[in-house]
């Protein structure tokens, strides 16, 4: 089948989520050409309906993903589709990378050294902060790396994280507001929260920052296009491999269009990243597009987390607030060996708002009451729920990987991602201790009855991993690919470590960092 | 853990942030669900099953499951939650089932990639499996503690004759179902008498 070739443009970005339309709205803004590929429906600020129920339709529902492995299953529920990604319903945890999280391999002898350091990215990191308004007071956390003061100040706390933080406080651990990219006050004529709780279904109001207010309105004023219905099934190359062309689509009608370009931006979530690279195999790239490493989805991470849930004696109202954390401790964060055997960095997250259903939900945090044990409980739980997200570090190994499925295919017959990740063990047991230390924290807070989920995914990073090395790794610090100039990569799917921290704030940081790098290569990338 | 004193410095409390709020958005806001709670206390208890049957406007067909298999889901879901079944749990599912999987409000597209229909049938089949080994009768027919029986068969995971779909992970889906239309809609809210707070309030519970 020949495809409908549109005319070309500079910049293609494949894409809509934070680190997509980051990249749209500053070339855009910087006097690129640029059009923005999103293989999902357009979503606009009234799709945002006040309801755990009605939120679902904002998940993923593209092609299948298949997972295979002990450290699985937040794919489905991670994603977005649509204007906006998963950005649309994310909950605004906003931190930075520690110092130590860029160099593990050198540090620690194990996973993989990002090729560049903390104090590389720190002045995108300062402006991310900006660009993207967060709330938060360094003066109250002493784990931060070094960095402007952010830019409003914190949230208040609510009363669960006041319940969770008199825990802390009898056990000796320090506490800080936690950082997000949700107002505090007005900023940037966006307005301040509400603290209703929703954010798993949207923010409408632009009080926590989403690319439907604060990228795409930029990007789109900045003369940048964006055509939704766009399913991407491959980056094209010219015959010597050595510069990509463009890529082929899927049109919401299924017929297949080619849209030229001067410079590929892939900036897809995470498994995705590595499937459309893998799909783009060709005479001259046998084993994937820039895939001539073989590390084209390979040190996939994802974050194991434990929740801790506790009813506590005061009054909580766990129904207000916003589900991204409002109460952080990282104590002992730095320390990655913290008992033999153990590795990893951990933060604490606490006092994230709940609704009584859906996955984050009080009733979920009890699965096995039913019936009137489940009325009593939910009904308790209403006004004396706590609950604290305990979230370790994953360490960055080969076999963990994102590949093709044959035996799963699209809407298309191409073969579906499927992704194979096992925790690896020394992480496995840093795990075990922070729900140890979870539990105390909540026993210490005055709790009539604790207890800890088992352990679950948060987050997919990794996959096409920056690096100085080409051999391994399949781009370089700026997200070009090692083997197609003119081929990049955007979002966390670069990150060489998973830190023990929300990937949001670094991805946009890197995605401020390479589009600087564009503009200064403007003339070399584009013909 | 280090054993530190804590951290100094002061944080704001909500009420001190209510005291300053925008007089046109938050305070009125939060102000709303206040009352909204105490005015809930001035009208009293209603039961869920009350509630339920006043929370939505179920479809008038089924499009995937038979009357049958509707009635088995909704006895079955009504002993996860009680009052699942005159909130339309099946009509929830039976609906859900029937439209383009992007469109779905289940909350089984989290776990597992579609279709659905075959586990939900295949789940619907196992509750009259199991309960006629046990009882020799389908399920709508038990009594109450018997009807138990079988859920906690499910829960814990000894089923004797149910085996697929994996019964407990049944169990959690549709008591999450259950869970949903009982407690996770407007009615719901209020009957837990927790304020709504909507940004966009939903046209329909589901």
């Amino acid at each position: 089948m020949k495809p409908h070739v549109h005319d070309p443009v500079e910049v293609l970005v494949i894409g809509s989520g934070f680190a997509g339309s980051t990249m749209a709205a500053e070339l855009a803004e910087a006097g690129f050409d640029v059009l923005t590929l999103e293989a999902g429906p357009e979503r606009r600020l009234r799709d945002m309906v006040s309801s755990q129920i009605w939120a679902r339709r904002l998940k993923w529902a593209g092609p299948p993903v298949v997972e295979e492995g002990d450290l699985v299953g937040a794919a489905n529920f991670g994603m977005g589709w649509g204007t906006g990604g998963a950005a649309l319903h994310w909950y605004a945890n906003w931190y930075r990378f520690h110092e130590d999280d860029f160099k593990e391999r050198t540090l620690f002898g194990r996973g993989l050294d990002w090729p560049i350091d903390y104090e590389d990215l720190r002045p995108y990191y300062d402006r991310a902060q900006v660009y993207v308004g967060v709330s938060g007071d360094l003066s109250q956390d002493p784990w931060a790396p070094p960095g402007d003061p952010y830019p409003m100040p914190g949230l208040p706390e609510f009363p669960q994280s006041a319940a969770i933080r008199r825990g802390f406080e009898a056990l000796g651990v320090p506490t800080a507001p936690n950082p997000v990219a949700v107002n505090s006050e007005r900023y940037q004529n966006r307005p301040p929260c509400i603290f209703d709780g929703w954010c798993d279904a949207g923010c409408p109001i632009g009080a926590l920052a989403n690319p439907l207010v604060l990228q795409w309105p930029k990007a789109l004023r900045a003369g940048a296009r964006l055509e939704h219905d766009a399913y991407v099934t491959k980056v094209t190359t010219d015959a010597s491999g050595r510069r990509a062309t463009g890529a082929e689509y899927r049109d919401a009608q299924g017929n297949l269009r080619f849209q030229p370009a001067d410079l590929v931006i892939v900036a897809c979530h995470t498994i995705w990243n590595s499937r459309l690279l893998l799909l783009s195999a060709s005479a001259a790239h046998p084993d994937g597009l820039a895939n001539g490493s073989g590390m084209v989805g390979h040190h996939f991470m994802s974050h194991p987390i434990v929740t801790i849930y506790g009813l506590f004696k005061e009054p909580t109202r766990p129904y207000v607030g916003i589900l991204g954390a409002n109460l952080l401790s990282q104590e002992g964060y730095d320390n990655k060996e913290p008992a033999p055997g153990a590795f990893g960095s951990r933060s604490f997250q606490a006092g994230q708002a709940a609704k009584p259903n859906d996955l984050l939900g009080w009733a979920l945090a009890q699965p096995d009451l039913y019936g009137q044990a489940l009325d009593d409980y939910l009904r308790k739980a209403s006004e004396h729920f706590g609950n604290m997200t305990v979230l370790c570090e994953e360490t960055s190994v080969f076999e963990n990987r994102i590949e093709l499925d044959p035996g799963e295919t699209d809407a298309y017959r191409l073969p579906a991602a499927k992704v194979v990740n096992n925790i690896p063990e020394q992480n496995a047991i840093r795990l075990e201790l922070a729900r140890t230390e979870g539990l105390a924290i909540f026993h210490a807070a005055d709790t009539s009855k604790l207890w800890a989920s088992g352990r679950n995914p948060e987050h997919l990073l990794g996959g096409t991993v920056m690096g100085d090395d080409p051999d391994r790794s399949v781009t370089n610090a700026y997200g070009q690919t090692h083997e197609v100039d003119n081929l990049f990569v955007a979002g966390a799917s670069l990150f060489p470590t998973s830190a023990a921290v929300n990937p949001t704030a670094t991805l946009t940081a890197l995605a401020l960092r390479t589009a600087d790098y564009l503009r200064h290569q403007r003339a070399a990338l584009l013909p | 853990m280090t054993n530190r004193r804590a951290h100094g410095g002061s944080r704001r409390s909500l009420s001190a942030v209510e005291d300053r709020a925008e007089p046109t958005s938050r305070r009125a806001f939060l102000a709303r669900a206040g009352v909204g709670v105490a005015a809930l206390g001035v009208a009293g208890c209603v039961s869920p099953a009350g509630l339920a049957a006043a929370h939505g406007r179920p479809p008038k067909r089924l499009r995937v499951l038979s009357k049958g298999e509707a009635a088995t889901y909704g006895t079955w879901c009504d002993v996860l939650a009680i009052g699942a079944a005159k909130a339309g749990v099946a009509f929830f599912v039976d609906k859900y089932l029937a439209e383009p999987f992007p469109d779905s409000l289940l909350l089984i597209r989290y776990l597992q990639n579609p279709p659905f229909t075959d586990f939900y049938l295949g789940g619907i089949a196992g509750i009259d499996q199991e309960s006629e080994a046990r009882y020799s009768k389908p399920f709508v027919t038990l009594d109450d503690a018997r009807k138990k029986s079988v859920v906690e068969a499910a829960v814990t995971s000894s089923t004797i004759a149910w085996t697929t779909p994996n019964p407990n992970f049944f169990y959690f889906v549709s008591r999450s179902d259950a869970v949903d239309v009982v407690y996770g809609t407007v009615a719901g809210f209020r009957d837990l008498r927790i304020p709504y707070l909507p940004h966009i309030r939903p046209r329909q519970p589901w």
